[in-house]
């Protein structure tokens, strides 16, 4: 073997499948001896309708609509700027799309570095620039109703780049 | 050809997910956008939304960046993933 890599790994899916938070862990630990950091974020679907008043806590569904192609090379140029900015090891991110039900997973973001500090800064720097460049879109709906609302962009979604 | 993808919202408010537009007369996203607006009332008022995001090939543009025959064009509302 040649000497060591020093590109990053960059793992990057867009599914409608759910994933395995453990074993993800897993494989960005897997044969990684160089790295005694890894941060990890895990995005849950929220029970809205648990949250408003008047409805009874009837599970809710979020739509999640995905541009495919453009989704996957965004999240790669992502995780790309984050490999560039921080010593990074490996670099998974995980987004579903397709129907998700109140309390199932939607985004993974995995980091590992040599560093704690970079692979606490490089996964939050992923999941902020994912929220306001990656093209994917929520939608709401009660279980049962067939109408659904489409989740606004919220400005403070912009703003959380600006500290990078 | 260019190839014109809607998303979202915007795919709902016009009902309408993709369509080819001949690429004459069209030297700009923003020149794409004004002729789709003038295909009736609610393209209209669908295009005119500011807050609108456009992609030439799968690449976050502007109004000003050129387009020619064979590209991917996409106007979608801004984007709420994660």
């Amino acid at each position: 073997m040649s000497t060591a890599d020093l590109s990053p790994s960059i793992s990057i899916a867009v599914q409608p499948e759910g994933f395995d938070p453990g074993v993800e862990y897993q494989q960005l630990r897997s044969t990684n001896h160089a790295d005694g950091a890894t941060a990890m974020f895990v995005g849950n679907v929220r029970d809205i309708s648990s949250a408003s008043i008047g409805h009874k806590a009837a599970a809710s569904v979020l739509e999640l609509e995905h541009y495919p192609g453009m989704a996957e090379s965004a999240l790669t140029a992502i995780a790309r700027a984050a490999a560039d900015r921080w010593p990074l090891g490996r670099v998974r991110v995980i987004h579903r799309y397709g129907p998700l039900k109140a309390g199932e997973e939607i985004v993974f973001v995995g980091v590992t570095s040599p560093h704690r500090q970079a692979a606490f800064d490089a996964c939050a720097y992923i999941m902020d620039f994912l929220k306001s460049r990656a093209p994917f879109w929520k939608k709401e709906r009660a279980a049962g109703e067939m109408e659904g609302n489409w989740v606004e962009a919220r400005n403070s979604d912009e703003d959380a780049l600006k500290k990078w | 050809m260019i190839k014109v993808l809607f998303f979202a919202s915007l795919r709902e408010q016009l009902d309408c997910d993709a369509l080819e537009v001949a690429v004459d007369g069209l030297s700009t996203v923003g020149d794409l956008r004004q002729q789709l607006a003038g295909k009736g009332a609610v393209w209209q008022t669908a295009l005119a939304d500011e807050r609108l995001q456009v992609a030439l090939n799968q690449q976050l543009s502007s109004a000003d960046a050129v387009v020619s025959d064979g590209d991917e064009v996409a106007f979608f509302p801004p984007v709420t993933g994660g």
